[in-house]
């Protein structure tokens, strides 16, 4: 055992808020982010994160919680893409873009003057990187609560939410509000890119929210499934990160551990390599399958 | 064309898109009023006759103005007690100060790096600049930048900023020859101060967040427990190891430690839990700066101050949370 888990892992109540809070996170990033990824957000879903950038620098401006401000600064800026356009799909990269652009810009000034008024340090780092080694225990309660929110949300819109995601002609014939509909996804975005930023920082927040939905809707065309798929190799990913960055002190003699988001996001991306290998290899067979007059809903392709 | 018909076909989006331009409007004019109040001079007619000197940190601009006296003038770069000097970023006010300057002291070992920036940005000839870094031959990879809490490190800035200001003003040599050995005298009662410590109670058990005061705590024969990758962590602003966080509340649950010397300057999440841990556990916290506190102290009064805190806290279990 103590070749995976060094000394005093279980013990450390760092480790284990880290732990709970990766959990949480990556529930929350795969149920958000498989709807993300099928109506083509992920785009939005990165400039949600720098907009929460900028909620974050001002919440350490503001010497307030982070996560307040990073979700703060998230729905703003999800309500700021919807008066701009984000909905309708000819305009909504310029209304990404913009707002993108102008939170960064806001970080930048913000972050500036956290150096020239605080005496807290490294909060460049913290915001966009994250540190969930250094998040406080007390984080956890409203970490909960929001998780709880956003999955509740998405439970109760589901329907219309799956219905415009895949078709919204189809969706608005059949009486769904798109424009509600595209707006509460939005905000539900904005608190889940939120929580993730605290733990693996508000730039890296993107890899957790698309990351895993992408591997997992690789296998499956079900939300569901591609929902359940998405939590468990995102809290995999989370968690072995965390395992990692907590062994990495004891890889070198000056006892330097490397960071949780370096490991966190690399094995993100080592999913999602492997999930188009095995996807590529199940298409051939597929493929194969119906040369042999099957149809695909019998190999459970559709 | 085409862009403002489809805006004109549509009147309440543009309604909403005046507004947005408005809201931009506002922050744009809100944050250039922000710029101008930060960016805001530091005043200071330089007269002909007087030296205009820069300290890159408040504590080197001090002992300049205690030599220099009248005939310098003298500005501090860093001086806010309230924030970190390591992120400092230089303004155009700091780039100013600098073309002007005749005598320059700066720390070196890459805690000022943007001195040197700023100097080769402006040449002068006649520009004398002092590194304490090269003063004391240290390497660049010396790993505690904080040299002025060395008790060898004044007295050899000291001279050096002597000689310098009698070269560029010869007139009023032995002014500041006068002047330079009263400080000498100080800074040796500041030893004295430093070996009656050290006499009673070489090694006491401490901890720190950041390795800010780490050369004076040596010079008081104190045991730092705190590892030093622990304090290089949080001197660089990116986050220790949880087992470095767990190791740093052992000795305070467990009270290993004595005192617990916090640097006010550099604090992020980690160091104010840490601080209030100590303070719960009954571990006496003194507060340590990078900065030499104004507007009450001199370089000696504010090391001694300093020590005394410490001893306090070993004496009598008392807190000093800010000078």
């Amino acid at each position: 055992m103590h070749f995976i888990f060094e000394p005093g892992f279980f013990s450390n109540t760092t480790v284990r808020t880290a732990l709970v809070l990766g959990l949480l996170v990556s529930v929350v990033s795969a149920a958000i982010g498989v709807f993300t990824v099928v109506r083509g957000q992920s785009f939005a879903g990165h400039a949600l994160t720098d907009v929460a950038t900028a909620g974050g620098a001002g919440a350490s401006l503001a010497v307030i919680s982070p996560l307040i401000g990073f979700i703060g600064g998230g729905v703003l800026g999800a309500g700021a893409m919807d008066a701009i356009g984000v909905q309708r799909v000819k305009g909504r990269d310029i209304a990404t873009g913009v707002v993108l652009g102008a939170a960064t810009g806001l970080s930048a000034l913000f972050l500036y003057l956290v150096t020239l008024q605080t005496s807290t340090t490294g909060s460049t780092q913290t915001i966009l990187f994250g540190s969930v080694f250094t998040v406080e225990p007390s984080t956890l309660p409203d970490a909960l609560w929001l998780t709880a929110l956003v999955l509740a949300t998405l439970f109760i819109i589901r329907r219309p939410l799956m219905m415009s995601s895949i078709s919204p002609e189809l969706a608005q014939s059949r009486g769904v509000r798109l424009r509600l509909v595209g707006l509460t996804f939005m905000v539900m975005l904005a608190v889940a890119v939120g929580l993730s930023a605290i733990v693996i920082g508000s730039i890296l927040s993107t890899a957790l929210l698309i990351g895993p939905p992408a591997s997992a809707l690789k296998f499956s065309n079900r939300f569901s499934t591609a929902v359940v798929f998405a939590s468990v190799l995102g809290t995999l990913a989370t968690w072995l990160g965390i395992i990692l960055a907590y062994d990495s002190y004891y890889w070198s003699a000056s006892h330097r551990g490397l960071p949780v988001s370096f490991f966190v996001v690399s094995l993100v991306v080592a999913q999602f390599v492997v999930a188009n290998v095995l996807a590529q290899r199940r298409r051939v067979r597929v493929v194969h399958a119906t040369e042999h007059h099957a149809t695909p809903e019998q190999v459970g392709w559709i | 064309m085409i862009l403002s018909k489809l805006v004109g076909m549509v009147p309440k989006k543009r309604l909403l898109e005046d507004r947005l331009r408005n809201v931009v409007m506002t922050m744009v004019a809100a944050s250039s009023v922000a710029l101008t109040l930060v960016a805001a001079p530091v005043s200071g007619a330089s007269r002909s006759t007087v030296i205009h000197a820069v300290g890159a940190e408040n504590e080197y601009a001090n002992v300049i103005s205690q030599i220099g006296g009248r005939y310098v003038e003298v500005q501090a770069v860093m001086s806010n007690p309230n924030t970190d000097p390591h992120t400092f970023e230089a303004s155009t006010s700091v780039a100013q100060e600098i073309a002007s300057a005749k005598l320059i002291v700066q720390n070196g070992v890459g805690y000022d790096a943007f001195m040197n920036q700023l100097e080769s940005a402006s040449p002068s000839s006649s520009r004398k600049v002092l590194s304490v870094q090269s003063l004391l031959g240290l390497s660049n990879n010396t790993k505690n930048p904080h040299l002025w809490y060395k008790p060898t490190t004044m007295p050899l800035v000291a001279r050096a900023i002597e000689k310098d200001l009698s070269s560029l003003d010869p007139i009023h040599a032995l002014y500041f020859e006068a002047r330079l050995t009263s400080l000498l005298t100080s800074l040796k009662k500041l030893d004295a101060d430093i070996l009656s410590f050290r006499s009673s109670r070489a090694g006491v058990k401490v901890a720190t967040t950041e390795p800010v005061a780490d050369y004076l705590l040596q010079a008081l024969g104190l045991d730092n427990e705190t590892p030093f990758p622990f304090q290089a962590d949080v001197m660089n602003g990116v986050d220790p190891s949880p087992e470095d966080i767990s190791f740093q509340q052992h000795l305070f649950t467990s009270h290993l430690v004595k005192v617990f010397c916090y640097n006010a300057q550099v604090s992020s999440p980690v160091t104010l839990s840490l601080r209030d841990l100590a303070m719960t556990s009954h571990v006496p916290v003194v507060a340590v700066y990078e900065t030499m506190p104004t507007p009450h102290f001199d370089y000696q009064t504010w090391m001694i101050a300093e020590i005394n805190a410490i001893g306090e806290a070993i004496e009598h279990h008392t807190s000093t949370t800010s000078l």
